[in-house]
């Protein structure tokens, strides 16, 4: 199938996807599905999103959202994995409990949280490891997500660090695993608990009650949440309700089977071939979205248009964002946004442009960190089974009149 | 004064959430398609997830079919027997194939 052809039939509702997927012999990527419309159904505290599925709730961000650095509350995106969510917590009674190998075991309501520890705050991106999962053919499995898959806010909460100090880690603590309260259906299945190994955890990582000045929305994880700032979200657990420290890792489906990618340098493998050994996902890569315009959209000959978007990577910092608008044959320089809410933060880009060709017009972005690190083409990207980690060069399409 | 007991007040008020109820989320009716056998499909696969998640797989090959329903069962411990795995299998095949 024509690329062209892919955009123009892909009239989609979230009903239909996997066009161009499967026509495609082996391990291809391409720009996500693009054209899905937000559902008429609304969820607790949320604008009408883009809708996959009730149970679990699972809900991406339209694209006209990531304009501006900080992602509203009711227009997040929501995921889960297991269909039974608490649906009504009291933030009276509410506590969480950290034990395991600890000098004192503690139980702390979400009251002492806020007022018996400093409190700290951070803006940073979530962005589900699985975003923009659509790119992949043949399909990788899981969710399809177009690239709304993430946000970005700023997390109020009480770092991990001073909560394990007050607890007291014994010598032989190694690691930390998460409980998340949903559950299965059937009490056989995998409960959603994360690991992390203690030297992964910097002062940076919080448990989070507050975003963007708000109560945490239910569905993002009401009242506790884990917050990694620079990391996948899959381990940024939501309704924390257990924190326990041991000496050995658990193999636990969560972290042996999902959210893992190929442990090679490409991070690559083959549908047929696929690599034996796996590593977790952890750290973003860098990437950019175009916010406005979005496909579809006219625009107006020789009218002044301003392009704008956002670029993120794990915190090294985004250096530039370059812009096309010839399929990506030359580059020009966007300008950046002061960058004061940090390096975890979206930077929001803007560059100011004026068609001067009717017709269809291609908008290409590729974000530079400062590693030097940037966005390779869509198509380049190397299939994985899982759909992680996509990062293309991100582009819409709009037409001059 | 006034501003200290307000203060007071504030200290001693118990924590109010933004939502003091139960939330309730939407039932949306995915429109999956009709035919023999539904009434497994819908008893096995409905038991976890919405309708939602196959849908949006779009059209697959039964290979895939075949791989999702496994992982149903080993990975997410789904007591499916091996009858209604070939059901839901064969189902999804007619329904949701690509001639693969």
């Amino acid at each position: 199938m024509q690329r062209r052809d892919f955009f123009k039939k892909a009239a989609l509702t979230v009903g239909a996807v996997g066009l161009g997927a499967t026509t495609a012999k082996a391990g291809t990527t391409h720009q996500p599905t693009d054209n899905r419309k937000v559902s008429k159904n609304t969820f607790p505290e949320k604008r009408p999103l883009i809708t996959y599925s009730d149970r679990p709730p699972l809900l991406e961000t339209p694209r006209d959202v990531f304009t501006s650095v900080l992602t509203p509350n009711d227009q997040f995106f929501v995921r889960w994995h297991l269909p039974d969510i608490p649906m009504h917590i009291d933030p009276n009674t509410y506590h969480i409990k950290i034990n395991g190998l600890v000098e004192k075991e503690l139980d702390i309501t979400l009251h002492d949280l806020k007022t018996n520890f400093e409190q700290v705050e951070v803006t940073a991106v979530l962005q589900c490891g699985g975003n923009s999962r659509s790119a992949f053919s043949p399909i990788a499995g899981g969710i399809q997500w177009g690239n709304g898959a993430m946000g970005c806010a700023t997390w109020k909460g009480v770092r991990l660090r001073d909560i394990l100090d007050r607890a007291g880690l014994k010598k032989d603590a190694e690691w930390i695993g998460f409980n998340g309260s949903e559950k299965a259906a059937y009490y056989e299945t995998p409960s959603f608990i994360r690991e992390m190994e203690i030297e992964e955890l910097d002062d940076h990582v919080i448990l989070a009650y507050e975003m963007n000045g708000e109560d945490l929305p239910y569905l993002n994880g009401y009242p506790l949440r884990l917050v990694i700032p620079g990391n996948y979200s899959d381990s940024w657990v939501k309704m924390l309700s257990n924190i326990t420290v041991t000496k050995k890792y658990k193999s636990l489906f969560f972290m042996d089977v999902a959210y893992r990618v190929p442990d090679n340098e490409c991070e690559c493998e083959e549908p047929e071939k696929k690599f034996k050994t796996t590593k977790p996902i952890t750290k973003m890569n860098v990437k950019s979205i175009i916010g406005y315009p979005t496909t579809g959209m006219t625009l107006n000959h020789n009218s002044h248009t301003v392009i704008r978007g956002l670029a993120w990577d794990d915190g090294h910092g985004i250096k530039d964002v370059m812009v096309s608008v010839d399929k990506g044959k030359t580059w020009k320089k966007a300008i950046l946004d002061d960058g004061k809410l940090g390096r975890y933060a979206y930077r929001a880009f803007r560059f100011p442009f004026k068609p001067s060709k009717y017709g269809e017009l291609s908008i290409m972005t590729k974000a530079i960190n400062k590693l030097g690190e940037e966005q390779p083409f869509a198509k380049d990207i190397k299939w994985n089974h899982g759909g992680y980690k996509f990062n293309g060069i991100d582009e819409v399409k709009v037409k001059v009149v | 004064m006034k501003k200290l007991i307000l203060i007071a007040l504030l200290a001693l008020s118990p924590l109010v959430a933004q939502v003091d109820e139960k939330v309730e989320v939407p039932y949306i009716d995915f429109p999956i398609k009709m035919g023999k056998e539904f009434a497994t499909v819908q008893g096995q696969c409905l038991m976890c997830h919405s309708f939602g998640y196959i849908i949006n797989q779009g059209p697959q090959s039964r290979k895939h079919w075949k791989h999702i329903i496994h992982k149903m069962k080993v990975a997410f411990k789904a007591p499916i027997s091996d009858k209604d795995a070939k059901i839901v299998e064969d189902y999804l095949v007619e329904h949701y194939g690509n001639g693969k």
